[in-house]
């Protein structure tokens, strides 16, 4: 059964980007979302089993979405993927349940790593 | 006036914020704060509207920085006055600062930006530029330059809560540089 995968940020081309540097041998289907509401739609619809989330979108933020993800004790695993690498945001959503922090721009490399690393390769 | 389509401006909206968030991560890492962004917002104005607007931050103090390569422009750094003693002071900067304190201030602040900014959106679309050293000015004085029948201007506001300081970074671009810059972002656009 192929993993649903949903990647949830607001501009085009990081969606793209994060698309390109997905592993070709990974079984997936692909849902995409242009905001955190649209991201918890697709939680709530079964297609978010891995979610990479951006942290700066418009109507609900990366944040938030992680907040509501945990309040409803969801069990989706969140990969954050943020231009904002400071110290201090990776400290915070680690604490609100994000498996791990990827910093843009995003590398297939590290993306390939982390996914091995959290056990979906 | 030049065009960009909208797949055009998020593209290089997306690679600003991500520059620009590099940028903010080597400030922060500098003065062991936080510090907060805004969305880049991209317009293109005439050197007249340009003007306008610098003419409109009173309260500030700019400095420039060209840079030239593949693309050629000026990054522009303005710095709220207000904001500078608190930042002086985790910068071990003698207090109150005198007038070639704030200089050297504002232009430590504005090459660190300018070159993480730069590094950023250069890396991102492999272009080639070279950024010259920074300089302090006057923007009632110094009327920025005549060649630009128009610019692409990049806007993001940089903010430290806890210091009140407030910094925007413009990037102006010339025309013949818009160009260079959109040729790989058509790429990064293609299936």
């Amino acid at each position: 059964m192929p993993i649903p995968v949903t990647i949830a940020d607001d501009s085009a081309l990081s969606r793209k980007t994060i698309k390109r540097a997905l592993p070709e041998d990974w079984d997936i289907t692909i849902h995409e979302a242009k905001n955190g509401v649209e991201a918890l739609d697709a939680v709530h619809a079964g297609l978010a089993e891995v979610l990479f989330l951006d942290l700066q979108m418009p109507q609900m933020d990366g944040f938030e979405v992680l907040k509501e993800l945990q309040q409803e004790h969801q069990k989706t695993i969140v990969i954050v993927i943020s231009a904002d690498i400071q110290p201090a945001a990776q400290a915070l959503v680690s604490s609100m349940g994000a498996f791990r922090f990827l910093q843009k721009p995003l590398k297939a490399d590290q993306l390939r790593e982390t996914l091995l690393d959290v056990g979906l390769l | 006036m030049i065009e960009i389509n909208e797949d055009e401006r998020d593209a290089l909206q997306e690679i600003m914020n991500i520059s620009m968030g590099q940028a903010a991560d080597a400030l922060a890492r500098l003065i062991q704060t936080k510090v907060s962004l805004s969305i880049p917002a991209i317009q293109a104005m005439s050197p007249e509207d340009f003007q306008g607007m610098i003419n409109s931050l009173s309260n500030n103090w700019f400095a420039r920085q060209s840079f030239t390569g593949t693309i050629r422009g000026e990054v522009i750094m303005s710095m709220h006055k207000d904001g500078c003693n608190a930042l002086a002071q985790v910068m071990d900067f003698d207090l109150p600062l005198d007038e070639a304190a704030t200089e050297e201030l504002v232009l430590e602040i504005t090459n660190i930006l300018s070159a993480a900014c730069l590094q950023g959106f250069t890396s991102q679309l492999e272009l080639s530029t070279q950024l010259n050293m920074p300089a302090f000015y006057y923007p009632v004085q110094s009327a920025h330059s005549n060649e630009w029948s128009s610019i692409l201007i990049i806007e993001v506001e940089f903010f430290i809560e806890q210091m009140q300081f407030d910094a925007r970074i413009l990037i102006g671009l010339s025309e013949g540089s818009i160009e260079q810059l959109l040729i790989p972002i058509k790429a990064l656009l293609e299936d």
